[in-house]
Parts: structure tokens; C-alpha cells; sequence
């Protein structure tokens, strides 16, 4: 007797679901992941208003990993999946290569029209990192670079000019530090943990003598002396007192929580620090922040770190021709303007960059430009994750004096290599 | 069919109330084992062609794997008596007939309830060049003059994970060796006092030796999971400096997860299987001798 109860019900259930999926279909639901560091919050205003003028489609959004990495490992476990549940994403500007040649990500030429479109008012730098073998592989959201950060106050204080190259900064901050004569004041915070932003701790003072890591098609060219001349210009500022003995243990908010304090006169940190220095409770340095371009090696050029975030369609949806259009307002420049007026991110369009509308919130982005269209991408290579895990690792280990640079170059170059030939 | 099922004989009954049991591994262990070295024959996520063995020969020749595997053992090696003798020492102390016996139990548990990567974390913390807790005490008594970043150094990093993963294990050993403790019978112990045995003497002579099948489950258990080391080092200094405190465990997630390479992680997971199957090999054997 149970048992046949037990079967009607199920029969039941059965039914009921398939009609409630069948009522669903109509309507077209999209599902968005973003990270919780790329302003969900405003990609959810961003979704309303795609909704309004487009009432047959509902974007839910799905958000975790606090970092980077964690989010290409929650990512890189769905598609390994070949899993649906997941539309669109925003990737770091350094996976769309990887995320090519896994085949997880939709090719988009289809729905924003070819490679032609990143070739104007988009900062130059989206033509090598999201056009891969000729084809549109992601569409740039947000915009971050490395920037120099400095004290206004205190440079002016003590007569020390904004450096133009490393061996300035060097001499400026020792000036600085003497004359404060304080024990907890570092001159110069940069990140040395073995953490993402350790690959550009390593390539920074290496782009700044002018030499490139790899070329157009992906091999590595890296200039074993030159690298090891940069990770030397770090070490010399340890044994100087600029930069401070554990530096191997800083890790980004470390920068950013001690550039706050008061307790750093230059900071290398990504675009969203500034608004922290400025507008959070706890800063005492709020008007004294500068922003400049990244001093140079000694006969180089001034170069920086591109970073920010890229929308990807996952190639296994099964919703592409919407997410292809929505890909298309998510990418647009009102949608840019949008999140750099609500939200101090770094736009993706030169022109907006000098927006009145956006000026008038961000008055600062006037003087990033320069720095932006200075920045270099970040090796793109179907391996990143393992590449920038050597890179991060070894840069740790030498800042940390377990390796000297000499030998942490040759592991870089050998295992590197290998994965870049 | 129907018929069978409703006379069964005790031979089909015994394969009927067996199979769930028996689906239920299939399904989770004999399964996703023979999955991982199917893997391990292919190059996942490189264009999955058949390797054959390149995986196994590759791993063999990657100094990164041999070493995970050394530290792996090493922090066996050390964690694994450490947490046995600390974990004696508050077994024997929390065994005391103390007049509130709770206290003794709660700070017994303390350590063990804490998830992993939080004692990593914590002890982190502790060992942070700026913040910790350690060289501030060790700057107050006079002991430094400049703080040491511990976590920093190969050898004192590797020292500071094995004393967290001692700290947060003595308690599971502690646990069950109480539990040891408190079936030994008291009489035992009146009959020694009696017959003028010192305390040091019943310990030797009685509570050891009584309570070494404890001990051997105790040790089965930490060795298998200190095989697998992976939270704390993980939390405490991600393998670091360098791959210092890298841990095969670790090396694995490293390949599968950051790096996407699932063949070469499939192979080094059964590489890991392999070690794990030999050290609980030894120890079933030496049950077995000890039962006869």
C-alpha cells in the first residue's frame, strides 16, 4: 500500500517539475559570475537596466574567491565540468590565453564584431592580451594598473622631487627616513609574498630597463641579467633601510593597511588603493595621497603592470546568442563610464578617462592615462597559472634570500621556458 | 525472481543486505581510484592523448616531487612521535582524579575542534616578523634584538609547522589513549601500590603496556593523515620560501587545481596512494603479529 503512495507521489512530482520547467523556458536566465573584489553591487545596477530593455532576459548573479587565483581555481573546477550553470564571468586579464586553450571560453567575434573592434577608443593593451590566434576571446569590464603611490606631504617637507628612477627613489626615501627619524616609517612598500603581485614585483624594475619578457608569439626572451639587475634594485633597497627586511611577507592589503597608517612614503599598489588612502575612516593620509608614473631604471623607461577584469563566455552555455548581447552592453562604454562614476574603476576606454561627467567624481583619472598606456600585459600563455606560480614562488624565495637572484633567474628561465618555447 | 527475493536462503540474503554496502564502495572508492590512474595515462587538459607511463617517468624525474615527498616524510617522521608524547603527557594529566574533570576535557578538545587552516592561520599569526605573538616575547624577555621572520627561513619554517601541526594533533592522540587510560582497571594499580611499586614503575609496567593497542590505533590514524599533510602548510607559508615546506599533498593541488594539469596530478595522487597503501601495510601487518 505504501509503496504504490510513495509512487504516486513521485509520478507527481515528476509532473508538476516538468511543467514548472516548461513554464520557465519562456523566459531566458542567465547566470553571471563575479568575483567579489569587481563590484558586484554594480554589475547587479548594471544587470537591472539590461533587464528593463530587455524583459525577456533575467541575469542572476553568483559571487566567491576573494582573490584571483581563487576565483581561477573555482572557475577552472566548473569547466573542467564542462558545466552550463555559468554564462558569462569576468577572468583577470591574465587568463584569457588559458582559458583559450582549455576551450572553456566562446569565441565572440560573432556578437561584438571581430578583433577590429578592440582596435579603437580601447586602451592598447586588450589587442594582445584578449585577441588570441586572431579571434576576440574576452571584451574588457574594468580597467587597474600598478601605480606609484607617494606622501604628498612629506616629499614636499623635505624638498625631494617626484623620482624618475629607481636610484632616485632610493636616494629621496633615505633622505625622508633619516630626517623623520622613525622607527616604523618604511621608504618604499611593495609585494614580495608569493602572491600575483609578486609577478609584477619581478617584472617592474625588468620592463623598466626597456627589455620585454616574451615576444609577439609567446616565447619567452627573457634577459637573464637584466632580471637579475632589477631583483638586485629590490635587494639594495632592503640593505639601504627603503624597503623592509620582511618584505617576502607582504602581501597587497599589507601595502595598502601601512600606506594608510602613515607609515610608508612610496607604495606600489593596483588603481583601487588609491580610493582606500582617500576615502576610508581609518587613513591618515587621506590629502596627502600623489599618484605618478613608475620611476625607471636608470636609462630605461617607465613601465607598469596592466591588471583589471575581462567578461568571457563560457563555451559550454547553452544561452550563448543573449549572453553574446549582453556581453555587448556589459562591455560598452556607457557601461564603463557607469562603473568608473559609481565605482573608481579604472575605465577600459581612453576617452573616458578624461569623461567631464566621470572627472567630476574621479578627478584623478585625468593623470592615469599615461601610467595606463604605459602598462605592458603580463606573459600571455595557455599555462599562465603555472608560469606566474614559478614566477611569484622563485620572487618570493629571492626576497626572502633563500636564493640568490642569480640562481632564482636560471630556475625562472629553465622552468619558464619550457612552458614558453 | 519475485519468489526468491521472498523465501531468500541465508547465501541470499547475506548478498542482498551486502550489496548496498558494497555498490556504495564501488561507487566511492574502487571507482574514483581507477579513475585517477586512468588519468594519470593521459595528458588531461593538453589535448588528452595517450601517454602511457611519460606521466610516471616525468614525475620521477621532477625534483619538485622528490622534494614534496621528503618533506612529506620528514614532517611525518617528526609530527607523528611529537603528538604521540604530547598527547601521552594530557592523556596521563587530563586521567588525574581531578575534582571537575570538564576544564581539563574542554582544553583537551579546544585544539581538535579547530579546523585546520585556522590553527595555521592562528599560529601564522604567531610567527608573522611584525605582528607575532613569539618575537614579541622574545624581544621583551631580552632573548633578540632584531625580530627573526621565521616563516622566512626554510628550517625555521618548517620547524613552525611541525609544532602547529603538533599542537593541533597531541589532542586527537590525547582522546584516545584517555579512553586507553580509563580501561585500565584500578584494581591493577591498588595491587601494585600494595605490593610498593613506585608510580614510575606502574606506569612502565602497567599503564604502557596496557595501553599500547591505543597507541597503535592512535598511530595509524596520525601517520595516514600526516601523510597528507596539506592545511597547515598551505595556510602557514604556501609551501614557502621557495617550495621549502611543500608537501605532496600540496604538489597535487598545485598541478590539478592552479596549474590544470590533471594527468601529471592524477599520476602524482597515485604516486601518494602508493606511499599511503605501504605505511598502513607495515602497520596492519604488525597488527596482525601482535593478534596471533
Amino acid at each position: 500500500m505504501k509503496k504504490r503512495y510513495a509512487l504516486q507521489w513521485a509520478a507527481l512530482a515528476l509532473t508538476t517539475g516538468l511543467c514548472t520547467s516548461t513554464a520557465w523556458a519562456e523566459q531566458t536566465t542567465l547566470r553571471v559570475f563575479v568575483g567579489p573584489n569587481q563590484r558586484p553591487d554594480l554589475q547587479q545596477k548594471l544587470f537591472a537596466d539590461y533587464n528593463k530593455a530587455n524583459p525577456g532576459v533575467k541575469v542572476e548573479i553568483e559571487t566567491g574567491g576573494a582573490t584571483s587565483e581563487l576565483q581561477r581555481q573555482y572557475l577552472s573546477t566548473v569547466l573542467n565540468a564542462k558545466d552550463s550553470a555559468i554564462d558569462l564571468f569576468l577572468i583577470d586579464i591574465v587568463n584569457p590565453a588559458q582559458y583559450a586553450s582549455k576551450g572553456w571560453i566562446e569565441p565572440l567575434d560573432k556578437y561584438v564584431g571581430g578583433p577590429a573592434v578592440l582596435r579603437t577608443d580601447y586602451l592598447p593593451v586588450y589587442q594582445t592580451s584578449n585577441i588570441i590566434d586572431g579571434k576576440v576571446m574576452a571584451m574588457p569590464s574594468q580597467g587597474d594598473a600598478m601605480f606609484m603611490y607617494y606622501r604628498k606631504d612629506l616629499l614636499a617637507k623635505h624638498g625631494v622631487a617626484e623620482p624618475k628612477t629607481w636610484d632616485d627613489l632610493a636616494a629621496g626615501a633615505k633622505k625622508i627616513l633619516a630626517a623623520e627619524g622613525k622607527p616604523d616609517l618604511q621608504g618604499l612598500s611593495i609585494q614580495g609574498a608569493p602572491i600575483e603581485g609578486a609577478v609584477c614585483t619581478f617584472l617592474l624594475p625588468y620592463w623598466g630597463q626597456g627589455k620585454q619578457f616574451n615576444d609577439a608569439g609567446g616565447k619567452l626572451t627573457l634577459d637573464k641579467a637584466a632580471a637579475v639587475k632589477g631583483l638586485n634594485t629590490w635587494l639594495s633597497m632592503v640593505d639601504q633601510g627603503v624597503i623592509k627586511k620582511n618584505v617576502a611577507e607582504v602581501k597587497t592589503p599589507d601595502t595598502v593597511n601601512e600606506f594608510k597608517a602613515g607609515q610608508v612614503v612610496f607604495a606600489i599598489n593596483w588603481g583601487f588603493a588609491f580610493d582606500r588612502f582617500k576615502d576610508d575612516a581609518d587613513s591618515k593620509v587621506k590629502d596627502n595621497v600623489g599618484v605618478m608614473p613608475l620611476p625607471a631604471m636608470t636609462g630605461g623607461k617607465s613601465a607598469t603592470c596592466m591588471g583589471g577584469w575581462q567578461w568571457a563566455m563560457n563555451a559550454f552555455s547553452k544561452n550563448k546568442d543573449e549572453a553574446g548581447k549582453l556581453i555587448k552592453f556589459l562591455s560598452s562604454k556607457q557601461a564603463s563610464a557607469f562603473v568608473a562614476r559609481e565605482g573608481s574603476i579604472l575605465p577600459v576606454f581612453q576617452s573616458v578617462y578624461s569623461d567631464a561627467e566621470v572627472n567630476k567624481v574621479v578627478p584623478w583619472f585625468k593623470d592615469a592615462l599615461p601610467v595606463v598606456l604605459a602598462a605592458q600585459g603580463r606573459p600571455m600563455v595557455n599555462d599562465y597559472g603555472q608560469v606566474s606560480d614559478i614566477m611569484r614562488t622563485t620572487t618570493s624565495a629571492i626576497l626572502a634570500r633563500t636564493k640568490t637572484p642569480e640562481a632564482g633567474v636560471d630556475e625562472i628561465a629553465a622552468r619558464v621556458g619550457r612552458l614558453m618555447r | 525472481m519475485l519468489a526468491k527475493l521472498r523465501d531468500p536462503s541465508e547465501k541470499a540474503l547475506a548478498v542482498l543486505l551486502l550489496a548496498p554496502a558494497f555498490v556504495l564502495l564501488l561507487m566511492i572508492v574502487v571507482y574514483p581510484i581507477g579513475k585517477l590512474v586512468y588519468n594519470s595515462l593521459f595528458a588531461i587538459d593538453k589535448g588528452g592523448a595517450f601517454l602511457g607511463l611519460q606521466n610516471y617517468i616525468d614525475v620521477w624525474q621532477d625534483p619538485l616531487f622528490w622534494n614534496a615527498t621528503q618533506n612529506t616524510l620528514l614532517i611525518t617522521l617528526i609530527t607523528v612521535p611529537g603528538a604521540l608524547l604530547a598527547g601521552l603527557a594530557l592523556a596521563l594529566l587530563a586521567n588525574l582524579p581531578f575534582k571537575r574533570k570538564w576544564p581539563v576535557r574542554l582544553s583537551l578538545l579546544l585544539p581538535w575542534a579547530l579546523p585546520l587552516s585556522f590553527s595555521g592561520l592562528i599560529f601564522a599569526w604567531f610567527f608573522h616578523t611584525e605582528y607575532g605573538v613569539v618575537n614579541d616575547i622574545l624581544s621583551r624577555l631580552g632573548l633578540q634584538s632584531e625580530p627573526t621572520s621565521w616563516l622566512l627561513k626554510p628550517r625555521w619554517a618548517f620547524a613552525a609547522i611541525c609544532l602547529t601541526v603538533i599542537w593541533k594533533t597531541a589532542s586527537f592522540m590525547a582522546l584516545i589513549l584517555l579512553a586507553g587510560l580509563q580501561m585500565i582497571p584500578k584494581s591493577l594499580y591498588e595491587a601494585a601500590e600494595v605490593d610498593g611499586a613506585t608510580p614510575w614503575q606502574q606506569f612502565w609496567q602497567i599503564t604502557l603496556p596496557l595501553l599500547l593497542p591505543s597507541i597503535v590505533v592512535a598511530l595509524i590514524f596520525r601517520t595516514i593523515t600526516a601523510l597528507q599533510t596539506f592545511d597547515i602548510p598551505y595556510t602557514m607559508t604556501k609551501g614557502g620560501p621557495g617550495e621549502a615546506t611543500e608537501t605532496l599533498a600540496m604538489l597535487i593541488h598545485k598541478y590539478t587545481i592552479d596549474y590544470s594539469d590533471i594527468g601529471f596530478g592524477s599520476t602524482l595522487a597515485v604516486f601518494m596512494f602508493v606511499i599511503s597503501l605501504a605505511v598502513t601495510g607495515v602497520y596492519l601487518h604488525h597488527i596482525g603479529k601482535n593478534a596471533q
